[in-house]
């Protein structure tokens, strides 16, 4: 396998022309919200200009000195994450079962779990009121509007997911392991904790990335079962669009401010996104 | 040290000024809200200035003359309207108070969804502040009202659809001189649809011959949006004499064979006149809602148009966001002939007198405490500086306060314009179905729009699709 | 050895919270579907009324619109993230310096809230503001306008879909690919088996189960669209997919005719449902084979 420096050349040469482009094409709309963010509202008309003309930050410092955005924020925070490690934890218990014990229509409960992502949110969102308003309160006290009502919701659409993904990785984990560390003395928790969470800790921490970023990502839900103290910080980007005018400016810088937690999450943990994806691909 | 003292004066005449204004107010908004202090009263509105203000500042005024907390929802078009009906038809008591958009009343009032404001001040005297006068607001409140004249919101903010113009465009000798020449007379601010289209050609083609971004005219044609039939139904559609959607309540039809007119020959003249109109139009026109619509004029890029009132105070005088501050002209929106003499005879009306009001919801648990914020919103002392910070006037004494006639000069007379001539315009017409058959409709327009319909077809098969949907409705034949 | 019963346990918090906020507002809405209820309507509350809501849906040319609408977007866009996903997951197999940081950026459209990616697209292919039309009129003198031609809106609205979703794609394939044997591929070489014939008799049978499930994912995903498409065209022309459509015809602000809007979204899930059992079955018929 000997390929001499010419050819060399040009294949690294092609494969850095393709990814450039890739690049090129990837950022072209993050770039136009960089660049819309750091535009007075004037300036966003007229002849378009890919260039940034200058650095104009005001539309940050609005957005980040707003106290309501701050309460967003947090409610983002605490509810993505919440829901994740909830995900998680639950879906791994939810596949170990699937997966370790004859239960009676094994199938057809996993098709079910799976059905629930596919419902039409928008159709849900009558019944969930009615629930969240008047099924659960307690005296004073509703699901609508708390936390805790959207950290339980996106379960409907995270823990699917997380099971059909998880569902693979465990059935992939040989059930001899298990039998080894029962055989050894350890029970339930022992054999969760000494053989299935190490050994799908990829397959884990890709579910537990993904539930945050698609819980991170939800409008609908929390727009139509928050109203001012859970409220998220993508409905707070709708509100930007209004009758006396959108606010493109700070809607965009909105959108890279959220856009940040996120990017730092998935830079760091890219590793464990490829490992936990194979969806019980036949490992070797 | 001068700075300190004059500081300090500055607070002591602030202080002053403070007591002597509100003083006796001040005690009696404490004394009757007494039995209510520490209750939290909540409410949804769409994120406006108008409502921007009351959330930021008059809530906070309240809560600290009363004691009673406002929590205040601003959303926008969609959730707040999601939000308040689920609200109301599930019976949840989340809201105790909800921004009515005005075309939406007659709806909440055939489901009985409102508290009835008259009926409820008069049964709680000792609720009702001196400083609160219904009669006191301008015709505007007639369109919150039911058949026996009761009030059911307090309106908060009130616009008409105006014609805008682009004053510097208008009266540039130049241009003047070039029109003049091409089209034989003198180029002025349209009167005439004949003179409108004139105006809208001229200009597009005067924009393409500099080079410029400028287009004749504004259309808010948004095919994917219901802004586009409402343009139509609420603004061109009455200005040619075509009123009430064209349906016939009474004969439960929108087919001119049964008493309707929405298929009939005015409606098909309007919006036939109102697609010529595209071309001549900013190419973003297709994709314009409201706002847009505005932003496009802000820009520039349109000689003339059809802009809600709400736009035309920013459009004409903040900087931050407007290209075409001191150059906005303010006119009534071009008619057909006669149609201004019937709608000043109450036979009619020439546009959409747009707005909304706060109602409270019958499921509300704290429907005395709303009412006492109600009347604090309602009440004159508050609304000259909520005008000034919104372009938003309900009450026919804010049109005299000094602060308004300073920003009506900056505005081409808009608010002399909406005091005046405000009673020629019509809230929505009375239809509890409102939205429901508007969403019927949207089809058709936007049809229309993209070329697939011609009008006259777009309005007899939407007349058609109006007469199904009311039959299934129960008001139908 | 492995008693049922703790298998349920274990399975029973998932269940129960996937009954309640799942299940029972389904049935809510499957009981509903059969009633008139309209907001809006001269008569109050709850009407029943059989199975009109269906009869209507048949007849309804939006809903039909919607649907085809929703199959097109379907197939273009799914189908490109496919292709796509898999050419830039192969290009990924490949070591060269640099190659995490490419990664790390092509997955940053993943990251974007949906209706943050709607208003960024909105931005750009609007007239007024946006630079895609602008620059398509000076270089090419091409009318591109979304709200005026219908097929450049649903084409928009795929390509959205196609930058915001491949690389999710990407992300699986690659897991799919980095998962394949060596052996098998070399020993198709061996036996003088061409690249084209690699990729069909060995590569694409070991990836079928991460395909599939990346294809089944991807269909309910875009079939609930709302957020992205809504910010970007409002829902028109050409991309009233099936969740705008359900949305508008449920929204109070539009309708509020919450019979029929639940009977559409019954027969749109029921659609999805056979959809996804059929890719089920190919699937998990596939898993068998291997475990027993």
């Amino acid at each position: 396998m000997t390929t001499s420096p010419r050819r060399r050349f040009w294949r690294y040469f092609s494969t850095y022309a393709f990814w450039a482009l890739m690049t090129l094409i990837t950022l072209i709309p993050i770039w136009w919200m960089l660049v819309v963010s750091m535009r007075t509202r004037v300036e966003l008309f007229g002849r378009p200009n890919l260039m940034l003309s200058r650095i104009y930050l005001e539309n940050y410092s609005n957005v980040l000195t707003d106290s309501t955005f701050q309460r967003y924020m947090t409610n983002s925070l605490v509810v993505s994450t919440a829901n994740a490690l909830l995900v998680m934890i639950l879906a791994l218990l939810a596949t170990y079962a699937l997966s370790r014990y004859k239960l009676a229509g094994r199938d057809n409960i996993f098709f079910w779990l799976i059905t629930n992502r596919m419902a039409p949110p928008a159709a849900f969102l009558l019944p969930l009121y009615i629930m969240f308003t008047r099924t659960f309160r307690l005296g004073d006290w509703t699901l609508f509007d708390t936390q805790l009502g959207l950290i339980l919701l996106y379960c409907v659409f995270n823990l699917p997911f997380a099971i059909w993904l998880l569902k693979g990785v465990v059935d992939g984990i040989p059930i001899e392991l298990d039998d080894a560390a029962m055989i050894d003395g350890a029970g339930l928790w022992g054999v969760l904790r000494h053989v299935i969470i190490p050994l799908a800790a990829p397959g884990l921490a890709v579910t537990g990335i993904l539930s945050w970023i698609f819980a991170w990502n939800e409008y609908l839900f929390a727009a139509n079962l928050t109203s001012v103290v859970a409220r998220t910080i993508t409905t707070a980007l709708a509100e930007f669009v209004t009758v006396t005018g959108t606010n493109w400016g700070e809607l965009a810088a909105m959108s890279m401010i959220t856009l940040v937690p996120s990017a730092i999450i998935v830079i760091f943990a890219q590793r464990y996104i490829v490992m936990g994806l194979t969806f019980g691909a036949v490992k070797e | 040290m001068k700075k300190c003292f004059t500081i300090v004066l500055l607070i002591a005449f602030a202080l002053v000024a403070n007591m002597s204004l509100v003083s006796a107010d001040d005690m009696w908004w404490a004394d009757a809200a007494a039995p209510y202090a520490g209750t939290t009263i909540r409410g949804v509105s769409e994120s406006t200035p108008p409502s921007n203000y009351v959330a930021d500042v008059l809530a906070a005024q309240f809560t600290e003359l009363t004691g009673i907390n406002v929590e205040f929802e601003t959303t926008s078009w969609d959730q707040m309207y999601s939000k308040a009906i689920n609200d109301m038809e599930a019976n949840t008591g989340i809201y105790d108070f909800v921004y009515i958009e005005q075309d939406i009343i007659y709806s909440y009032l055939a489901q009985d969804y409102l508290v009835n404001l008259t009926q409820f001040a008069a049964d709680n005297m000792d609720l009702a502040s001196a400083d609160y006068d219904e009669m006191a607001f301008t015709s505007f409140a007639d369109y919150f009202k039911n058949a026996d004249g009761d009030l059911f919101g307090v309106p908060m903010e009130a616009f008409v659809k105006v014609y805008l113009y682009r004053k510097d465009l208008f009266e540039d000798a130049d241009i003047m001189a070039a029109f003049e020449e091409e089209y034989g007379y003198p180029l002025a601010p349209a009167e005439t649809f004949e003179q409108y289209a004139d105006n809208a050609m001229f200009f597009t083609a005067y924009g393409e011959m500099m080079d410029m971004d400028l287009w004749g005219t504004t259309v808010q044609g948004s095919t994917g949006h219901p802004a586009s039939t409402y343009e139509f139904l609420e603004s061109i559609g009455p200005s040619f004499g075509l009123y009430n959607w064209g349906i016939n309540l009474d004969a439960g039809s929108a087919q001119s064979a049964n008493g309707g007119a929405l298929d009939g020959d005015t409606a098909v003249e309007a919006l036939s006149f109102w697609l010529s109109m595209l071309p001549y139009a900013p190419p973003e026109a297709t994709s314009s809602t409201w706002d847009e619509v505005a932003s496009s004029f802000a820009a520039g890029r349109a000689a003339q148009g059809w802009v809600y009132g709400e736009n035309a105070a920013w459009i004409a005088t903040d900087e931050s966001r407007s290209a075409v501050t001191g150059n906005v002209g303010v006119r009534l929106p071009v008619t057909a002939p006669g149609v201004i003499e019937a709608a000043q005879m109450g036979e009619g009306y020439i546009g959409y007198y747009d707005g909304g009001a706060f109602g409270i919801p019958h499921s509300s648990r704290n429907k005395e405490a709303t009412l006492l914020w109600l009347q604090f919103i309602g009440q004159p002392a508050v609304q000259a500086e909520w005008a000034a910070a919104g372009a938003r006037i309900t009450h026919t004494a804010t049109f005299d306060d000094p602060l308004i006639a300073e920003q009506d000069m900056k505005v081409d007379g808009y608010y002399t314009l909406l005091e005046e001539q405000g009673p020629l315009f019509a809230g929505a017409p009375p239809f509890p179905f409102h939205a429901q058959v508007r969403e019927i409709i949207d089809p058709f327009i936007q049809r229309a729009i993209l070329g697939e319909l011609s009008p006259a077809d777009a309005l007899s098969q939407a007349a058609m699709a109006v007469d199904e949907e009311l039959a299934r409705l129960g008001y139908g034949m | 050895m492995r008693n049922p019963r703790v298998g349920w346990a274990l399975l029973s918090p998932t269940l129960i919270i996937l009954l309640i906020f799942g299940f029972a507002p389904f049935l809510y809405v499957l009981v509903v579907g059969f009633f008139d209820w309209n907001v809006f309507s001269a008569q109050d509350g709850l009407v029943f009324s059989g199975l009109d809501n269906f009869r209507r849906l048949v007849f309804d040319e939006l809903f039909l619109t919607s649907v085809g609408l929703t199959i097109r977007f379907a197939v273009f866009a799914i189908g490109s993230e496919i292709v796509l996903g898999f050419v830039l997951a192969q290009m990924l197999t490949r070591n060269f310096p640099g190659k995490s940081l490419f990664r790390i950026i092509h997955t940053f459209p993943l990251m974007v809230a949906p209706i943050a990616v709607g208003a960024v697209w909105r931005l750009l292919v609007i007239p007024g503001f946006g630079p895609v039309p602008y620059f398509l009129d000076r270089w090419f003198d091409l009318t591109y306008q979304i709200g005026s031609y219908p097929d450049q809106a649903l084409m928009t609205s795929v390509i959205m879909d196609v930058w915001h979703w491949t690389p999710f794609v990407t992300l699986t394939m690659l897991a799919g690919l980095s998962s394949i044997p060596r052996e098998p591929v070399e020993q198709a070489k061996v036996d003088g088996a061409n690249r084209l014939q690699v990729f069909w008799y060995v590569t694409l049978p070991f990836l079928r189960p991460v395909l599939l499930t990346t294809v089944f994912i991807r269909i309910m995903d875009a079939i609930r669209t709302v957020d992205e498409v809504w910010m970007l065209a409002g829902g028109g022309p050409g991309t009233r997919f099936s969740g705008i459509y359900i949305w508008r015809v449920t929204s109070p602000a539009a309708s509020a005719d919450w019979g029929y809007g639940s009977a559409v979204s019954l027969i749109t899930l029921y659609l999805t449902i056979v959809l996804c059992w059929l890719l089920f079955i190919a699937i998990s018929g596939r898993r068998k084979g291997e475990v027993e």
